[in-house]
């Protein structure tokens, strides 16, 4: 139960806003971060704690796309197919997608790895062909460059990084060496802010001068960034 | 053309510019000390209204005019900075975050303080979840140089700056529908009057500013308005950061003055370098999803609110989108009918089913190439029917690409239409593949 093995996060987030209502959508990342999806009983769960009348938080989890109620792979791959990216690749890469994965739009691969969905823009349309792995972004990802992505995600989810960033969830699952999934534990993403005041900024360091001019080299810092 | 000062890309070439002390080093967070030290948050609102700051939100309000809509004395307030950023062709607010979040979090904390609210809220579209930690972490930084929190720097002012994730609707970056959905209810709009600054959050007084809009404000309030008003135009003052997209050579984010024009940004070799291939340029759609589109001819266009609205669109979010002769205009506004359809809150009826049947008529002319001979007439109608009739500028916006496709490129229709036409008289039927959907 996400109150007792999420006590402190939920307190925090409850009082980060004057209506307790409020804390619908983050906690509902939380349930959704423990479970794995949104089930009947996680919704209620969420309603509960808030005590709110159920119908509110159902109505929230259909009305937001980012809130899975049926039970998802373990790494959600979301193809931006919209202007511009379709016509710089995005069609491609979701067939590249669907014939790697020997899968349909909107279906989860028979190993439970992944499932496959068309979203609208992504903010990152600089780097088309773009896709979020779990809201992990992945650009410029042409077809010729899927099957080292999957590799690498399979891998991933196999290292069950841990990872404290709601809605990702895929880090929490780690294959067994008999090939089953499992849930590993993590850390509670949301921790209170109370903090020790420290002095002033330390003294400044002497400020190197810039690596690169400014001007034209700006674009490289945008190629350069992890964006 | 470049910068030699960029404002809302600064010291961008200054290596970890994301962390607290390189930014504190390079000047950051030191309007903020000063302002909550020695200046009345009155000052702060002036000089900003004074520089001119226009809202990058995609109306280009004047901020300094909004802030001062609030009604005396009633507290509390809010401040919400906008980050939904949801828009095809918008980019630009989750890398001003990445590369330099104290930057806006500077910002929101000196907007807080110059409209006198203790609480402020940066709502980001649950799709950046790695962005939300950056500023969560970045917000931290701040906190413990006691820059936030409780009795900041001893003068007893308070502020909390919190992150809020939305959860992937388009709708929530319309301003009363974030609020609804920073209250934990569904996103559709609400009525207007009473606004934000009126009623918001929670009924109270609240200021909402998109996150270009507020990276601003600590460098009106670091070197002041004749500094900043020496960008750009008279009637647009300072930079703007563009999204670049489409088929030119080198997409991205370029921070120029307003008013530069159109031709520069695709063509400079600084820029977007060109088109991909040489082809030639066909559709530039100059603001976002939701603005009219220009072609090639309005290259010599000035990139400044005035300068768009002029020839016909509008700036808006400063997102451009150059589409190359590869495409075809009612497929073009299928797809982006298409995304207006997906997002639509279902609130009110015109846009509800006007978008629906625009996207079903649009599928089948577009993907399909079945075109039925009064196809023109019934796309004309079914936006006419919307525009001026939409509860929210959602509705109002998907009118913009079927209107524009239909208006500059009616003859790609016809053709589709013929082509249909003399299909079907080939085969004998006017066979419409029945969709079941
Ligand atoms: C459908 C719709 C979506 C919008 N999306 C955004 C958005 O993602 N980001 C944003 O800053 N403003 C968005 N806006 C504009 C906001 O309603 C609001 O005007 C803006 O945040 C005000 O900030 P500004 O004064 O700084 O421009 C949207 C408006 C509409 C009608
Ligand atoms: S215009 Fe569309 S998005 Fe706006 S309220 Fe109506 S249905 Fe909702
Ligand atoms: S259109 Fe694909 S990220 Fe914007």
């Amino acid at each position: 139960m996400l109150l007792e093995t999420h006590r402190e996060a939920i307190e925090t987030i409850v009082g980060r806003y004057a209506s307790p209502r409020s804390a619908v959508l983050p906690l509902l990342y939380l349930a959704q971060d423990v479970y794995g999806h949104l089930s009947n009983t996680a919704i209620r769960e969420v309603a509960a704690i808030l005590a709110l009348p159920e119908t509110a938080v159902f109505e929230v989890v259909g009305f937001y796309t980012l809130f899975y109620s049926r039970p998802v792979g373990t790494w959600m791959l979301q193809v931006c197919d919209d202007v511009p990216c379709c016509y710089l690749g995005a069609e491609e890469l979701i067939t590249a997608l669907k014939d790697s994965l020997q899968i349909k739009e909107e279906a989860t691969s028979t190993d439970g790895m992944f499932t496959l969905q068309r979203v609208k823009c992504l903010a990152a349309c600089d780097r088309a062909p773009v896709l979020q792995a779990n809201l992990d972004y992945v650009y410029d990802v042409t077809p010729d460059k899927v099957e080292a992505l999957l590799k690498d995600l399979r891998s991933r989810a196999a290292d069950a990084r841990r990872r404290g960033v709601s809605g990702r969830f895929a880090e929490d699952f780690a294959v067994t060496e008999q090939g089953a999934v499992e849930l590993v534990a993590r850390d509670a993403p949301y921790q209170s802010r109370q903090f020790e005041v420290q002095g002033p900024p330390p003294p400044p360091e002497p400020i190197p001068p810039p690596e690169v001019e400014s001007g034209q080299d700006r674009a490289e810092t945008r190629r350069a960034s992890p964006l | 053309m470049g910068l030699s000062d960029y404002i809302i890309m600064r010291e961008l070439n200054f290596p970890d510019i994301n962390r607290f002390e390189r930014y504190c080093q390079v000047g950051g967070w030191e309007a903020y000390r000063t302002a909550v030290k020695e200046q009345t948050p009155a000052t702060i609102v002036q000089m900003v209204k004074e520089a001119g700051l226009r809202g990058r939100g995609g109306a280009g309000f004047p901020t300094g005019i909004k802030w001062s809509f609030l009604p005396k004395d009633v507290f509390p307030r809010y401040l919400l900075c906008n980050c939904d950023e949801s828009e095809p062709g918008t980019f630009n607010n989750h890398q001003i975050i990445d590369r330099n979040p104290h930057q806006l979090i500077e910002g929101v904390a000196l907007s807080a303080y110059a409209i006198e609210c203790h609480t402020a809220y940066i709502y980001m579209r649950g799709e950046f979840a790695a962005a939300a930690l950056t500023l969560e972490q970045a917000i931290d930084e701040a906190y413990r140089a006691g820059l936030l929190g409780k009795n900041i720097l001893g003068t007893g002012y308070d502020l909390d700056i919190y992150v809020h994730r939305g959860a992937g609707a388009y709708i929530c970056g319309e301003e009363t529908a974030l609020m609804e959905s920073l209250e934990g209810k569904i996103g559709q709009p609400r009525l207007k009057p009473p606004f934000p600054a009126v009623a918001g959050l929670y009924g109270k007084p609240t200021i909402i500013n998109n996150v270009e809009t507020l990276a601003n404000v600590p460098r009106i309030v670091e070197k002041g308005v004749a500094w900043y008003r020496s960008h750009g135009t008279e009637k647009s003052p300072g930079t703007k950061c563009f999204s670049l997209s489409g088929h030119v050579n080198r997409p991205g984010n370029y921070e120029l003055p307003f008013g530069v024009p159109l031709r520069d940004l695709i063509e400079s070799p600084e820029y977007g370098g060109g088109m991909k291939g040489g082809r030639p340029v066909k559709i530039i759609i100059p603001g976002g999803a939701s603005a009219p589109w220009l072609t090639a001819k309005h290259l010599d266009v000035p990139l400044d609110y005035e300068g768009v609205a002029a020839a016909g669109s509008m700036l808006g979010s400063g997102a451009v989108i150059v589409l190359n002769d590869t495409v075809k205009a009612p497929h073009v506004a299928y797809k982006m009918d298409e995304f207006f359809k997906h997002e639509s809150c279902g609130k009110c009826t015109p846009c509800r089913e006007g978008t629906h049947w625009l996207v079903k008529v649009l599928h089948r002319l577009a993907e399909e190439g079945h075109a039925e001979p009064d196809d023109i007439p019934t796309l004309h109608g079914i936006y006419r029917q919307m525009a001026g009739n939409c509860f929210c500028l959602l509705g109002e916006s998907a009118v913009m690409p079927i209107k524009s496709a239909l208006e500059l490129f009616p003859e790609e229709f016809e053709a589709i239409i013929k082509a249909s036409n003399e299909r079907h008289q080939r085969n004998g039927a006017h066979a419409i593949p029945l969709r079941v959907s």
